[in-house]
């Protein structure tokens, strides 16, 4: 067994967000720069922007170009990433534990100092509009891009590549609008793991990142969620039909949290569960049946998933939301256990990973606000009992939901 | 860097001819087991295509301990990550468990081993394999790579896509399926592969229990040599689709061939991240996703360059991977640019190190190519015997100077 883990949290004198998680004895150091900035911050008419920049961010620097800022990081085997989301855009790195400095003051020059050159942004837009198209040749991603703003509304259900429209419209004045008014240090959470010194990271992190956007900075945009019940149909020639539907869950810091979740285990948390019994095992309608939550901070949205071929997808809409309301009725005490050890189990093995680890730790921040150890976590799971599910569900109701069909034909069973 | 394992790799071979590998991981804190059968797609008669990822499904449906609920529920009352899959050459099945559940995790997966194919159940997943096959027909990226498989290999078993054809399927008896499996499913064929926090002493004395009983037959029969025709065009048009994708295919090594880490550092370069493709075709704005990489079998490779693009933007794309490829043969690769390849596998070498889920897949992939598993630091040792002389001298061997095999597909008939 490794040495003890330990956990940090504080905040920096610079303002941002520090947690920590010391993994002595392992192979690797990961790290998480999370922006609280994001799709709900672009202006209306310049949607798809927020992709734009973190495209666009890495792309040069006042002291390196685009391809030298890459070639740095690929100098020390660093391997860099980043995405958008609907609340925050997250830059990460994992790499050997010696060359976790280096990393990060190549972050930070490129999130302090980019240069937004004029071709790039240029072709970024480009590209996000071919982008755009290519979605039409992925059924599933086109059906999550429809469902969004029924589930949360126009202003969190956005999609990260915007639309044709505003795309077109983004300049690179906007870009560097964008970055200045929201990358501010005051919006950062930065999470660290893996064998590495992390006071020394979280001095370095604030010598070189604590004065980022101290000027020009503004609030975050006020937003809510706002969802929208019925049935959408949206056709498109393909051999399957796409089968989407949610509903209101809890949010992550809710007390009844564990709960949704060892349910949602119950439904669709492996091969075993209702759902993949039930629709696939037992019917053989779909090969692909799913269960899983989303969470904006402050809620929860919970999705079911199939896709199957034309003729059988009322047959499976139906069974879908039969399982569902089944749930209440004949739950066993040996399906909760089921689905208990299923989350346990995984933080044990998964836990092996170090990235997992801190792409973990960053997600806690960002929702609990602290870091919440995997005992804890697994403490609430184990406290989950049948009783508590069936008082969730009777007092979480199902009946106003939303549902998304894409495919040849419209559903009957779609409406609720 | 240290390697995956703590005390090197343990081999054993039980009476009935059964192979067990096993890497000690002591710094982990789980366990991963599997089996490998060394059959695939390519090991099938055309009138049986799919039966073996057919099978691979029907191994879940029921054994003469286990149901197919009994199956499913063993494995989630573990909490496993498990899964099978199959390929061309292989079929896997794999379970990975925190280290206490082990021996409860291989001795499912060895009951499976012993499926009595259930009759009954036969029906309900071919209707599941239908629905694959449905899914599969509505993936771009899927219909390509069968598109170029039937191109190059046209009538050679290495052309039958994995999941057999609807007709295939339908046709497909039962009982053709369980003579497959008597026929392919023995220690012959099969290895049993573990890693992680384990005694490697334990697991070959839970293999003996087991596995012991197991009879041998006749290794499955010798594989036709291909001989793939790389060049000519060959096109399919599907005007469902938004985008064309546009291939372009050279020959390359098998993936037994000492050659294999020049070719796959040169298509690293060519087409990964970081690469020529990325800053002179993707950043000039000609389309978003472009790439280079190797697909290789056990007695042959290919080179391939391709990418997904507007329509009418196909001669461009085409063009432009042609001129890359030019420029790579005409002035070779820098130093600079072999060495980027190399840390960033190193930082991904010691990543999976970490987790005995990614070393049981490198370990089964290792297996089945050279009969032996490579540690981390053999795997780095061929890495690091690439440079920019032995790409050169590879380029002699395996020249990216002919026009290639052309493979298109998308709404446009191209090139006319």
């Amino acid at each position: 067994m490794s040495a003890k883990e330990v956990y940090h949290h504080r905040k920096l004198k610079c303002g941002a967000e520090f947690a920590a998680l010391e993994m002595p004895g392992r192979r690797t150091a990961s790290y998480q720069i999370r922006f609280l900035t994001g799709l709900v911050d672009e202006p209306a008419d310049k949607l798809g922007i927020a992709g734009i920049v973190e495209e666009t961010i890495g792309k040069g620097t006042e002291k390196r170009t685009a391809q030298q800022l890459s070639d740095a990081f690929d100098a020390i085997g660093a391997q860099a990433g980043s995405g958008v989301g609907r609340e925050s855009i997250v830059f990460r790195c994992n790499c050997l534990p010696e060359y976790i400095g280096e990393a990060l003051a190549l972050h930070a020059e490129m999130l302090r100092t980019p240069v937004f050159p004029q071709e790039f942004c240029e072709v970024a837009v480009d590209l996000g509009l071919q982008e755009l198209k290519a979605i039409e040749d992925d059924p599933s991603e086109l059906a999550s891009r429809i469902m969004a703003p029924r589930a949360y509304g126009d202003v969190l259900g956005r999609h990260e590549l915007g639309t044709a429209e505003t795309l077109e419209t983004i300049t690179r004045d906007d870009i560097a609008g964008f970055w200045k008014r929201n990358f501010t240090i005051s919006r950062v959470q930065v999470s660290v793991g893996g064998a590495v010194d992390v006071n020394a990271f979280a001095d370095q992190f604030e010598g070189l990142m604590g004065d980022l956007g101290r000027n020009g900075a503004t609030p975050p945009s006020e937003y809510s969620l706002k969802f929208s019940p019925g049935a959408h149909h949206h056709h498109k020639e393909a051999e399957q039909q796409q089968i989407l539907m949610c509903w209101p869950g809890v949010a992550i810091t809710d007390p009844e949290y564990a709960t949704e979740r060892v349910m949602l285990g119950v439904l669709g948390g492996g091969m075993s569960s209702r759902l993949f019994t039930e629709v696939r095992e037992k019917q053989g309608l779909v090969y692909w049946v799913g269960a899983w939550d989303e969470h904006p901070r402050g809620h929860g949205m919970i999705f079911l998933g199939a896709s199957t071929t034309p003729a059988r997808c009322d047959q499976t809409i139906k069974t879908l939301l039969r399982e569902v309301e089944r749930l209440g009725e004949d739950l066993t005490e040996e399906e909760l256990e089921r689905a208990k050890v299923g989350i346990i189990a995984k933080t044990q093995t998964h836990g092996d990973i170090t990235r997992s680890r801190v792409s973990e730790l960053s997600a806690d921040v960002y929702q609990f606000g602290r870091p919440v150890s995997t005992e804890e976590k697994n403490a609430m799971v184990t406290a989950v009992t049948t009783d508590g599910i069936r008082n969730y569900l009777a007092t979480h109701p199902r009946d106003r939901r939303c549902v998304v069909t894409l495919g040849p034909r419209a559903m009957e069973g779609a409406t609720s | 860097m240290k390697d995956g394992n703590g005390s090197g790799f343990v081999e054993h071979r039980l009476a009935n001819g059964l192979k067990i590998v096993i890497e000690p991981m002591p710094h982990a804190h789980s366990a991963a087991g599997g089996f490998l059968v060394r059959t695939g797609a390519r090991d099938e008669v055309p009138e049986l295509a799919g039966v073996s990822h057919f099978l691979e499904h029907m191994c879940f449906k029921g054994t003469k301990k286990r149901d197919w609920k009994q199956i499913t529920n063993d494995f989630d009352d573990m909490g496993s990550t498990y899964n099978a899959f199959t390929s061309k050459e292989r079929t896997v099945y794999f379970g990975w468990v925190r280290v206490e559940d082990l021996e409860k995790q291989l001795e499912l997966l060895a009951d499976m081993m012993q499926s009595v194919v259930p009759a009954e159940e036969f029906e309900m997943e071919k209707k599941v394999i239908l629905e694959e096959i449905a899914m599969s027909d509505d993936s771009m990226e899927r219909k390509v790579y069968d598109l170029i498989h039937d191109a190059l290999y046209k009538g050679h078993p290495l052309s039958w896509p994995v999941l057999g054809t609807t007709d295939s399927i339908t046709r497909l008896s039962r009982d053709e399926l369980y003579g497959y499996f008597t026929d392919r499913y023995h220690p012959a064929n099969m290895i049993l592969i573990v890693s992680g926090a384990v005694e490697p002493a334990a697991v070959i004395k839970m293999a003996e229990r087991i596995c012991g009983d197991w009879q041998s037959k006749s290794p499955r029969p010798d594989r036709l040599k291909p001989k793939p025709v790389m060049r000519g065009v060959t096109k399919k048009v599907i005007e469902r689709f938004q985008r064309q994708a546009v291939a372009l295919i050279h020959p390359a090594p098998s993936a037994v061939h000492k050659d294999r880490d020049n070719a796959d550092v040169l298509a690293s370069i060519l087409g990964g991240q970081n690469s020529r493709f990325f800053w002179n075709i993707i950043q000039t704005g000609v389309a978003p996703q472009v790439a280079a990489g190797r697909l290789d079998y056990c007695d042959d490779g290919m080179m391939l360059a391709y990418g997904f693009i507007e329509p009418d933007r196909c001669d461009e794309l085409l063009e432009a991977m042609r001129t890359e490829i030019a420029r790579i043969v005409k002035d070779g690769v820098t130093e600079d640019e072999v060495q980027r390849v190399k840390n960033r596998s190193r930082t991904s070498l010691a990543s999976e190190s970490e987790a005995p889920y990614y070393r049981l897949m490198q370990m089964i992939q290792d297996i089945d190519d050279f009969d032996r598993p490579r540690s981390v630091t053999e795997r780095l040792a061929d890495l690091d015997a690439v440079t920019p002389a032995t790409i050169r001298s590879y380029l002699e061997r395996w020249p990216l100077t002919s026009d290639g095999a052309i493979v298109s597909l998308g709404p446009r008939d191209w090139p006319s």
